[in-house]
């Protein structure tokens, strides 16, 4: 089930008023029993995946606290499994043709069995999510749960499950165990979080999408129109994802849920470190729990000498974790290696990050006057990154690098600035949230609903009227062309 | 612990954001009157189109079709039209011929206005209808349907299809769809809203004189056909997905109520599958859901009493005789209008 249709708000419709009158157990049973049903709505079989993953770690679990001297073995059972069958279904196509490559370079012709499957939807945020808690278990964080039920409801809470948040169990999990109690407030919160969200997916991400699409299905484009279509995904991934997060959110505070805000209008970053901590937060912030402070921990043990060409131990620690990670993360995102390279750029970028600030910071009153020079710079190396994830033929990679500005024809130029401005043109709801939210300290729509105790006429009647504004604009102004949620695919 | 009185005015607020949510857009409707053309008329599908302007109903073609009394009539798009030379048909069959209804770039939406309204209603008598189509064409009603696409054809209300449309356009819900439609009245302002955003950043792009055909020079040489890649076509060659689904789409086509129309006014129907561009000396590739889909459709026809001819991997149709897509050549419609009338006795007969 997908969230911009009439099928997802009738069945949130039906769940919610049923939700409210059933008891604690009941009502996890019940939203286990409505995941389920969201998740396997286009294709039942997806749920043998999902139960296959949640039941594998629920046992893992289970099993460190019946086998303390086993606690190793339970926890890599968790993760061979769950990287099994992310690997089989997500990349087995892309490693049987990446070896079949290597082995024809070598002279050797061999057969390429494919798999003519559908990748099941949000197969990587689940996994990572159900792995979290195995991982939590295995360090303590939290403790092994013994009711199934309550393990499956936190693999597949719908409101997120395809496309994130990732949520850990030491925060997701006490929240499917505390009974729950409705709030008005909260459902006045989300009922602007899922407007706001529809408005993002609906108006902003489809219609910028179209232009990005059109540029991207041009077999030679010209500087300025690829760099506009570079420009208009720039601003559909954003809107897109965000979108998701946004009704993802609200849905679940209907439900009397809280999940971790996604994104901190992430295109006003300074820096690449700021960027990903703006970006994908709870992605971001599974591969530093998970995979870089590990690494960059055995690393740094590792590396013998205080200094390295100028650098201390830690900050190469750092490097090479930093690497690794953003490589990895590349992939999570797809099996091709466009989200490779895209993941090793920002693993340069984050490493140039930390050399220049190992090297020195300027003054508080310098650094005032740089930040609007460093949000632009920063923008810029961030398109740069999403030609790199975008596109996804290699060949068309190099030649897009290789265009230059002075060769383009005028009318070249003026579909470019027309394709730029279009997109501009309809993502100003986001730019004016984002600066809002930098010079205000918090964001348009949470400047009026965050103060979720307040009742006074007034803020009521602008919540009332900004609802209302977002539903009008999404009626008027959706796109005719329903686009999927780019993050769907991951 | 929560005061019942705060919680009391937080069920309040919560009910005035939720009523605001769903009157706010109310407002279109006053928008609408304001911006509202004067010429603007209700449409014949308003569940999938907003008032405008439209061009009348084709009421000479009615007259010349019953002056002209056809034994056999003809409708369909391109396809039908380079490939029937309607006066040489008229030759071979003789009697009193055959007439064609064919418009270029029509689907069967078209199709079926046209058999309504220029032959059944005004109460033709043709031994046959004969309907030329692509593919799954008969099945997908929405395509090619866009404002003033059908003008000619309809009559002032055509609910059939314009249930038949939203059906197919919203899914399982189209009714609620349609009510939410017409209490906000939103395709209306969208109709002159978007072209003004749309329009908007042509000033801010180029010069003035660049500027007034920049929207078509953009559309004419940047996203030509010919300068995208070739996916698109890759992906029309995979021809999988939800389009070859006969018995799902069956129901929202129009396919069911051009056979109820002919049966009930005694009128045979013929329905003729062209044959797309063949690859070299190969007929056209076809997937196995469309192959399965033809099937589907075959038996369909037969057991709704209707004939049914499909042209693919005819050897007497090879690559050499067509021109441009899936057009055949101007110098080869009086031969492939003698290739159809032989290679179908039982329309003919």
């Amino acid at each position: 089930m997908i969230f911009h249709s009439l099928d997802f708000l009738i069945f949130v419709v039906l769940l919610v008023p049923l939700y409210w009158t059933l008891p604690h157990r009941w009502q996890n049973i019940l939203l286990l029993v409505g995941s389920y049903v969201f998740y396997g709505w286009v294709h039942p079989w997806f749920l043998t995946l999902i139960f296959a993953t949640t039941s594998i770690d629920y046992c893992s679990a289970r099993g460190m606290d019946a086998w303390p001297a086993r606690r190793k073995t339970c926890l890599w059972l968790s993760i061979i499994t769950n990287f099994g069958l992310l690997g089989f279904f997500k990349y087995f196509n892309f490693f049987v043709d990446n070896v079949a490559e290597v082995l024809a370079l070598l002279g050797w012709q061999v057969p390429r069995p494919m798999l003519n499957i559908v990748l099941p939807v949000g197969i990587s945020f689940y996994t990572f999510q159900s792995m979290s808690y195995t991982i939590d278990v295995y360090w303590r964080h939290t403790k092994a749960r013994t009711s199934l039920v309550d393990i499956a409801t936190f693999v597949s809470f719908f409101p997120h499950l395809v496309a994130g948040p990732i949520m850990r169990a030491t925060n997701l999990l006490p929240q499917v165990e505390t009974a729950r109690r409705f709030s008005a407030a909260a459902a006045r919160d989300a009922t602007l979080l899922i407007a706001w969200g529809f408005f993002k997916k609906l108006v902003i991400a489809d219609n910028v999408g179209v232009i990005a699409n059109k540029v991207f299905a041009l077999k030679v484009p010209e500087f300025y129109v690829l760099w506009a279509g570079v420009f208009a995904f720039c601003i559909q991934i954003y809107a897109d994802f965000s979108a998701y997060t946004d009704i993802a959110r609200g849905t679940a505070k209907w439900f009397g849920f809280d999940l971790i805000k996604n994104f901190e209008h992430p295109y006003l970053a300074t820096s690449p470190t700021e960027f990903w901590r703006r970006w994908n937060i709870s992605l971001s912030t599974w591969f530093r729990d998970y995979v870089f402070l590990p690494i960059a921990y055995r690393l740094s043990r590792r590396i013998e000498s205080d200094r390295m060409l100028f650098l201390d131990s830690t900050t190469w620690a750092y490097i090479g974790g930093m690497l690794v990670t953003m490589l990895v993360a590349g992939l999570w995102h797809g099996a091709s290696w466009n989200y490779v390279i895209w993941g090793a750029y920002h693993g340069v970028l984050l490493g140039l990050a930390r050399v220049a600030g190992a090297i020195g910071r300027p003054s508080r009153r310098v650094q005032r006057w740089l930040t609007p020079f460093q949000i632009a710079g920063m923008f810029v190396l961030t398109n740069i990154g999403w030609l790199l994830f975008r596109e996804t033929e290699f060949a068309a990679l190099v030649r897009d690098f290789g265009l230059s500005p002075f060769g383009s024809s005028v009318l070249g130029r003026h579909t470019g600035a027309y394709l730029f401005f279009l997109a501009l043109l309809y993502s100003i709801p986001l730019w004016v949230q984002s600066f809002w939210a930098e010079l205000r300290g918090r964001d348009l729509v949470s400047a009026i609903i965050a103060d979720e105790v307040r009742t006074d006429a007034r803020v009521v009647t602008a919540q009332a009227l900004l609802a209302g504004l977002l539903f009008a604009g999404v009626l008027v102004l959706h796109s005719v062309t329903s686009l999927d949620f780019i993050y769907f695919q991951f | 612990m929560r005061r019942p009185g705060r919680q009391h005015s937080q069920g309040i607020a919560l009910v005035v954001v939720i009523v605001g949510l769903l009157l706010v857009p109310l407002g279109l409707r006053a928008v609408n009157v304001a911006a509202r053309s004067p010429n603007a008329v209700a449409s014949y599908i308003p569940s999938v189109e907003s008032p405008r302007q439209r061009s009348p109903f084709d009421a000479e073609a009615v007259a010349t079709l019953r002056e002209a009394s056809n034994d056999f009539i003809l409708i369909g798009d391109s396809m039908a039209g380079t490939r029937i030379d309607p006066g040489h048909l008229t030759r071979l069959i003789g009697g009193y011929g055959a007439a064609a209804l064919f418009h270029p770039g029509c689907g069967s939406a078209y199709s079926y206005l046209t058999f309504k309204n220029l032959v059944v209603i005004p109460r033709l008598r043709p031994k046959a209808v004969i309907f030329f189509f692509r593919d799954e064409n008969l099945t997908d009603p929405l395509w090619r349907v866009y404002p003033g696409s059908l003008d000619r054809v309809a009559r002032d209300r055509e609910p059939v299809l314009d249930e038949i449309l939203a059906a197919r356009a919203n899914g399982t819900f189209y009714r609620l769809h349609r009510a939410v439609r017409a209490l906000y009245q939103y395709d209306e302002t969208r109709a002159w809203l978007q072209p003004i955003l749309i329009n908007a950043p042509v000033a801010w792009s180029a010069g003035w004189r660049a500027r007034k055909k920049l929207l078509e020079t953009i559309n004419n040489e940047v996203f030509t056909l010919e300068a995208l890649r070739p996916m698109a076509a890759a992906d029309m060659q995979t021809g999988t997905g939800d389009a070859f689904e006969f018995a799902k789409n069956l129901s929202t086509s129009v396919l069911p109520e051009i056979l109820r129309l002919a049966k009930t006014s005694g009128i045979r129907a013929a329905f003729v599958r062209v044959q797309r561009r063949p690859v070299g000396n190969a007929p056209p590739n076809q997937p196995p859901a469309l192959q399965s889909y033809v099937r589907k459709l075959r038996e369909y026809l037969a057991a709704n009493g209707a004939v049914f001819h499909d042209d693919w991997g005819d050897p007497d149709q090879p690559l050499s005789i067509y021109e441009d897509g899936d057009h055949i050549g101007r110098d080869f419609r009086r031969y492939y209008t003698e290739l159809f009338y032989r290679k179908n006795p039982e329309i003919f007969r």
